[in-house]
């Protein structure tokens, strides 16, 4: 027994040693958290793909130093997305992290982050209150909030659009709560009525008991869906007729690109709003999609542009250091500090909160050379999270909630 | 803690049904479980010592399951709802109420003891299938409703920001390693009285049920007490574990009570094997290195795990615990 | 004048269209020594669940030392004194042999319900569970798991079991079939070395055995009395009925 004792011992004093965080010099090690199993898997390799898109660019390379990824599946559950932040922090020692999809997860790393003092760029989480009233300050949000690109668009639907009755649908939690929200306070203070709210299950199957319940006598639907529930609700929209009815308006992921190609002309003519759009016509984002489509045989979606841009943020940051990223508060401040004016949705700097200030663009569903795309047909300029409003009045408010 | 089932006093062949392996294996098991997590985390890593307290919390509830699973044969598929419910009342009691450590700590035990009272009086009345799917749908409520009852529970963002241990609580030593000991002492404290119960009179009467319930009611015993008594103290350690949990993470999420969640503690014990106390408590720790350790290495690591799973069902039907050669041939 | 251990009264059990039993009225004295016989199907076994619980009657009034049980459950029952047998064995397979014995024995003990000390440290509890081992000649088997007895001690266990609550009834379903004839008449012995004072109701396909055993004699037909009476009246009756009933024969 006393042999099988000290065999044990040693194995786990070895281990203890291997295990060791390491923190030596060498390359930059960027931690990356994303689904990339379970039902937000599609997204998550999205936003992976933008990543090592730009990385091979760059040939993992920045500052002089090498950069190296670990990437990290959350299965877009929180409590797996902290366990694993963990390992990249506390095990493997990177030198930031960067990910994150899901309102859920990203509200659930905030406190961790905050406690180990590391700079987190969230590319995709778009939970207003992230970077409003439970802003953390070490997080970067290269993304948006969810009802960021809706106050313009509220606006845009009843001055450009002309309508003055909307009825809402859209899924059952807080990023489409704030998306709504959004939309519906710009849209009610023009003048303009939401007559109607319904809320599905983000496990939704089948619409045809909400598509029955909606008012006839709006002026326009406004949906947010994603994933498979978009394509479905889109089809179902036109089998019960109405889309021929009451037009359709939405968020931006009802129409983006990893749903629209797997549409088909009941997608066509639907007005959406969101800072990006693969068909926007500038010469970064030409060169963006039409190499991301060469690599991944894919149109890029918000969520693969995304994470390109959020790593020329980082990459960005790296440059301004000279690659001397070890002091996390510097690295913190030259990502705060960036300002990136070539990136596919366009030109794009942080305001005070560590939000975003970027283009909000206004896209229909066209079919251009036989393929379904989201034409630009409006541009707000340099949108805040806070529209027009004084971001102190703002914040005094209540989160946008169903 | 070592062989809970070894109850009945005096000396005696090594002949006993759940503990019938050769000894050889167990002490080996029993030897690396308990250096490891003694001496592991002062040798480890704080991410390593981060991954041993989710062990001792996740074995804290997969043996509170195998109390109910195990010992007494009730197969529950819903059994992260008491672990979710309790660490959703330590999250609103800590941050919307601002309420003090004890105050959280009691009222996660206590919301999470109320709640299996009362879902105990449903399903103590199936057993089998039919407890499997009733206890499976209250799970499925149960999540739902963290889901969708926005106000309390946050909905799918859940309730961040629970303060640290150290911080509400006042211990003197903050860290990953004093919340690893303060939870490696709730863990023995539970397996202690854990191990004593199945030791009981009561004890003896779960197994009574799980091996014939039929004859029990007909020797004198009202099994639908017995049962629902089984399942209530199920659900309570279940709400340690979920106590533990809130403030391990410092966030509850809908996630914590889904039957993902439900179904990964079931394979725990399965694995581990049942009514065994022990066999969960290795369940649990090989769960959670096998996820995280896998996970690094490969994407397919779900397949991998689903492939040890089956390999495990195949090689050790009476889980790891029970395995090596049988001495079962009489 | 105690009242009867038993009191049946126009009892019925009805699967749908199917009398297993049907207004069957029967009275059982304390101590006595009753034989409950009939053919296959008769109804006997259907009879022995109604009266201790397992199937409520649908039909009459069951009462047990001169209380009405007719809506207890079997728990309830057997904590005013009745136990059984059962014709196919029922024991505790994965437990041990004194593991079964203690949780009859704790059966109708109100520590049944202590969680928080260990049954080992009971000394009367596992002292009674002993000699009841021993009595019935499962000593060498003390700590071995029921499924890996033989037949014999299996059978031997499952009176042991009903005896450990110390019943003022005791219903035995066939306790010896199946069994060899050593083995059988060792059971007979035990049977007839019972405490007088508990009333035994028995089923027996073996007549000899019944008649031997039993004072009175109930004979039951498609789930109907059809005779009862002293052992000598119903053995005088049963030529007759023995060639209609097809029984004995085979026996």
């Amino acid at each position: 027994m006393k042999k099988l004792q000290c065999v044990v011992v040693a194995a786990l004093l070895v281990a203890g040693v291997l295990l060791q965080g390491q923190t030596v010099e060498g390359p930059i090690r960027i931690g990356f958290l994303v689904p990339l199993s379970g039902p937000y898997a599609q997204n998550g390799r999205d936003i992976l793909n933008g990543f090592l898109l730009l990385l091979d660019e760059i040939g993992y390379r920045a500052g002089g130093r090498e950069i190296q990824l670990l990437a990290e599946d959350t299965e877009g559950i929180p409590a797996v997305a902290l366990t694993k932040a963990r390992k990249l922090v506390e095990s493997d020692g990177v030198h930031l992290m960067a990910g994150g999809l899901l309102s859920s997860t990203g509200y659930a790393l905030a406190p961790y982050i905050d406690s180990m003092q590391i700079p987190m760029v969230y590319p995709v989480v778009s939970a207003d209150d992230l970077t409003q009233r439970r802003g953390s300050k070490w997080i970067v949000r290269t993304g948006y909030t969810g009802s960021q690109p809706n106050h313009p668009f509220g606006d845009y639907a009843y001055h450009t659009l002309g309508y003055r009755t909307i009825a809402t649908i859209a899924l059952d939690y807080s990023f489409g709560w704030e998306s709504v929200g959004g939309f519906q306070r710009t849209f009610e203070e023009a003048g303009g009525r939401v007559t109607q709210q319904m809320w599905t299950p983000v496990s939704v199957h089948d619409f045809a008991p909400y598509l029955a319940q909606i008012s006839r006598n709006v002026d326009a639907v406004y949906a947010l869906f994603l994933g498979r529930a978009t394509l479905q609700f889109m089809r179902q929209y036109e089998e019960y007729g109405l889309k021929d009815r009451i037009p359709l308006i939405g968020a931006g992921t009802t129409t983006d690109e990893h749903a629209l190609p797997f549409m088909g002309d009941e997608a066509l003519g639907v007005i959406t709003a969101l800072h990006y759009s693969a068909a926007l016509d500038s010469p970064a984002n030409r060169a963006f999609v039409s190499a991301y489509r060469a690599r991944y045989n894919k149109l890029a979606s918000y969520y693969a542009e995304s994470m390109y841009s959020g790593g020329k943020w980082v990459i960005a940051a790296i440059e301004a250091l000279d690659g001397q990223v070890d002091d996390r508060e510097v690295l913190l401040n030259a990502l705060r500090a960036a300002r990136l004016t070539d990136l596919p949705r366009g030109s794009v700097e942080l305001d005070a909160y560590g939000n975003p200030i970027e283009n909000v663009y206004v896209r229909r569903v066209d079919r251009v050379n036989g393929e379904l795309q989201n034409t630009v047909i409006d541009t707000f300029p340099r949108v805040s999270q806070f529209w027009n409003y004084n971001p102190a009045e703002y914040l005094a408010q209540p989160l946008y909630a169903r | 803690m070592a062989e809970p089932d070894a109850a009945l006093g005096g000396p005696r062949p090594p002949s006993n049904t759940e503990s019938m392996s050769p000894r050889g294996w167990r002490l080996a098991i029993v030897l690396v479980l308990g250096l490891v997590f003694s001496a592991g985390p002062l040798l480890f890593s704080s991410y390593w010592v981060g991954l041993l307290t989710q062990m001792v919390i996740l074995a804290i509830l997969a043996m509170s399951l195998d109390i109910l699973l195990g010992y007494t044969g009730l197969p529950s598929l819903g059994h992260a709802a008491f672990f979710g419910v309790a660490a959703y009342a330590v999250g609103v009691l800590a941050t919307v109420h601002g309420a003090g450590f004890w105050t959280c700590v009691a009222g996660g035990l206590l919301v999470g003891t109320l709640l299996s009272a009362v879902l105990g009086l449903i399903v103590s009345h199936v057993r089998d299938v039919y407890f499997l799917m009733i206890t499976l749908a209250l799970g499925m409520v149960l999540w739902g409703l963290s889901f969708r009852w926005i106000p309390v529970t946050g909905g799918d963002n859940g309730i961040s920001d629970i303060p640290t241990l150290a911080a509400h609580s006042g211990l003197p030593f903050a860290g990953p390693l004093a919340l690893y000991y303060v939870t490696l002492l709730v863990f023995i404290a539970c397996a202690g009285v854990m191990a004593l119960i199945v030791k009981s009179p009561f004890g003896l009467t779960l197994r009574g049920i799980r091996e014939n319930e039929g004859r029990m009611k007909s020797l004198g015993f009202n099994t639908w007490l017995h049962c629902y008594l089984s399942y209530v103290i199920a659900g309570a350690f279940a709400s340690v574990a979920g106590v533990a949990w809130a403030y391990y993470n410092g966030f509850v999420s809908p996630t914590y009570l889904d039957l993902t969640a439900s179904s990964e503690l079931f394979l725990m014990v399965t694995l581990g094997g049942p009514a065994t106390l022990v066999g969960p408590v290795l369940g649990a720790t090989a769960i959670v290195l096998l996820k995280n350790v896998m996970s690094a290495y490969t994407a397919r690591w779900l397949l991998v795990l689903g492939i040890v799973y089956i390999v495990t069902i195949l090689v050790a039907p009476k889980g790891v615990w029970n395995l090596g050669p049988s001495g079962r041939s009489r | 004048m105690n009242p009867p251990a038993l009191v049946l009264e126009h009892v019925s059990r009805h699967f749908g269209g199917l009398k297993a039993v049907d207004d069957v009225s029967l009275t059982i004295q304390p101590c006595a020594r009753h034989a409950l016989i009939g053919p296959n199907g008769a109804g006997k076994t259907t009879l022995f669940n109604v009266i201790s619980g397992e199937l409520p009657a649908t039909g009459g009034q069951i009462s047990l030392f001169g209380e009405d049980v007719t809506r207890l459950a079997p728990h309830q029952r057997a904590a005013r004194g009745i136990a059984r047998t059962f014709q196919i064995t029922k024991l505790f397979p994965n437990m041990t042999v004194i593991e079964n014995m203690l949780l009859a024995c704790e059966a109708l003990d109100r520590r049944k319900l202590v969680m928080f000390r260990a049954v080992s440290s009971y000394a009367d509890l596992n002292q009674r569970a002993a000699a009841l081992v021993e009595q019935f000649g499962l000593s060498g088997r003390t700590h071995e798991v029921a499924r890996n007895l033989s037949y014999g001690e299996q059978r031997k266990l499952e009176v042991a079991l009903s005896l450990a609550g110390r019943p003022r009834l005791l219903l035995l379903d066939e306790p010896m079939a199946g069994l060899s004839a050593g083995e059988s008449t060792s059971m007979h012995a035990m049977l007839e070395q019972l405490d007088p004072a508990i009333a035994v109701l028995l089923i027996e396909h073996d007549m000899d055995i019944a008649f031997a055993f039993a004072e009175r004699v109930t004979v039951l037909h498609q789930g109907r009395m059809l005779t009862e009476g002293h052992k000598d009246e119903v053995s005088a009756n049963l030529g007759v009925q023995q060639i209609y009933l097809g029984m004995g024969a085979a026996e």
